[in-house]
């Protein structure tokens, strides 16, 4: 990477050695829609608000949750077209290691080649990092998995966590919440409950998104008829 | 904690500011503003129509030569809101990028395709250091095979969302509250509605009359799955409609 006349990195130190423009980035997403996952015994629940600028958008035409490969899925707090743009690269990284090893591709090897190409915008030349921050929930060998990749590239494992304007609130909810025997459907019903907890207005099965894999190892957006029977239940 | 924004190029290229933003981006939608012109778009049940303001400055001006709606392919149209040169360069590539989808794939580029193309170019220029954001918001409409009627709109950060009716420019916000109210119980307008409530839609924001030579209409049908421009005689018919109507 490094575009022509920018051979410069524009991410670069301060003086008492933060980079100022990953700070920003995560800010941000701080500001972004709150999304939080959370990781069950027998799968994993991702989810995230959708509110949309008006009623006049047409709310079908809008995904913000996509799936990478047919057993990983992904949700993102911050700007959504960074976000698309993460989803196309990682997608054609998980065909083309399938394409040399004739495996589909590990959730930590995808997540770990997802992390990578957001460090390299924190360093390459005429770049600036990536306003988002990715939650990975994926099911493979290893059994289910939730990782959360920040705008510097770090990531980390997590049993549940949250991202966005609501993220503390939600944190110390899903913390109360949160035992390691916890069965899916249990977790989705959680998560509804943090979504809840922060959310401005009346929360309907139109203005949230909500994603799981189960055992079957096939990573599903859920239809608004079915994330109204949730709701209905935790009602 | 971070002091200042650094070398204060936050404003300059398109890095982050101190609260996350990026600047460059955000006065890119107010050079779109800075056109002075507002457009509406509406989508209604097998149609949709597109409707922008013809500012002529000059009147020594050859005005079929100014026009901000452009064919992209022969039932794909882009209407684009803010500057002019940052349009045609878009219209350009966006024609270029159809035409060989076509020829790769063997049918034409869908709308909400197209759309996404675009919306992706404008988020590169937002990463980018190299190459501004485009000062344009674009509206991209056309009938889909299996989708109906479609009208997408894109912006200078790269967002892009598909519409049952929306605006740009100089007057947006009014435009948008004006359609929310008539749009509200989803209503399923005929050609003939979705056009007058387009029309009107500008009319009732700028507070003015038009006269069929003031304005440019673009619309797709299902009947007639062609983008085309309406002529000076239709936009008249309807203007008239319109005035009756009242």
């Amino acid at each position: 990477m490094g575009d022509s006349q920018y051979s410069f990195s524009l991410t670069t130190f301060s003086p008492s050695g933060k980079l100022v423009q990953i700070e920003h980035a995560l800010t941000a997403v701080g500001s972004g829609q709150t999304s939080l996952g959370i990781k069950a015994a027998n799968g994993v629940v991702i989810a995230t608000e959708k509110k949309l600028p008006s009623i006049l958008v047409d709310e079908t035409s809008v995904q913000k949750i996509q799936s990478l490969t047919p057993n990983i899925g992904v949700v993102y707090s911050g700007m959504g077209p960074d976000f698309r743009v993460l989803v196309r690269k990682s997608r054609k990284q998980a065909q083309q290691y399938y394409q040399l090893y004739k495996e589909t591709i590990p959730v930590t090897q995808l997540v770990r080649e997802t992390a990578a190409v957001m460090q390299e915008f924190t360093q390459s030349g005429g770049v600036r990092p990536f306003g988002v921050s990715l939650l990975i929930a994926g099911y493979d060998d290893n059994g289910p998995q939730l990782y959360q990749v920040d705008p510097s590239g770090s990531y980390f494992s997590w049993k549940a966590s949250a991202m966005g304007k609501n993220v503390s609130n939600a944190k110390t909810f899903l913390e109360k919440r949160y035992t390691e025997d916890m069965e899916l459907d249990d977790a989705i019903h959680t998560a509804i409950l943090t979504l809840k907890e922060g959310y401005e207005g009346q929360i309907s099965a139109n203005n949230i998104e909500i994603g799981v894999i189960r055992a079957d190892r096939e990573f599903k957006v859920l239809t608004p008829a079915e994330i109204k029977d949730f709701l209905e239940e935790v009602e | 904690m971070s002091r200042g924004s650094g070398a204060g190029y936050d404003r300059h290229i398109t890095i982050f500011s101190p609260e996350g933003r990026l600047y460059q981006v955000e006065y890119a939608f107010k050079a779109v503003k800075s056109s002075g012109v507002t457009s509406i778009g509406v989508r209604g049940k097998d149609s949709v129509c597109v409707v922008t303001q013809k500012k002529v400055p000059d009147k020594l001006l050859d005005d079929t030569s100014i026009t901000h709606l452009f064919p992209i392919t022969k039932y794909t149209g882009l209407l684009a809101t803010g500057l002019t040169a940052d349009a045609r360069s878009l219209v350009s590539q966006a024609r270029n990028e159809a035409a060989e989808f076509r020829k790769k794939w063997g049918y034409e580029m869908p709308v909400d395709v197209l759309a996404k193309w675009i919306a992706d170019k404008a988020q590169i220029y937002t990463q980018h250091a190299y190459m501004r954001p485009l000062g344009v918001v674009a509206m991209v409409l056309g009938y889909d095979e299996e989708k109906n009627a479609q009208l997408f709109k894109c912006d200078p950060a790269g967002h892009f969302f598909g519409h049952k009716a929306t605006s740009a420019g100089l007057k947006e916000q009014e435009a948008i509250n004006f359609l929310e109210k008539k749009m509200k119980d989803s209503p399923q307008f005929t050609y003939d509605e979705t056009v007058q409530i387009a029309i009107s839609a500008l009319q009732s924001v700028l507070q003015e009359d038009f006269k069929a030579t003031e304005i440019e209409v673009g619309v797709v049908r299902k009947e007639d799955r062609v983008f085309r421009a309406l002529k000076t005689e239709e936009i008249d018919q309807h203007l008239t409609a319109i005035s009756e109507r009242d």
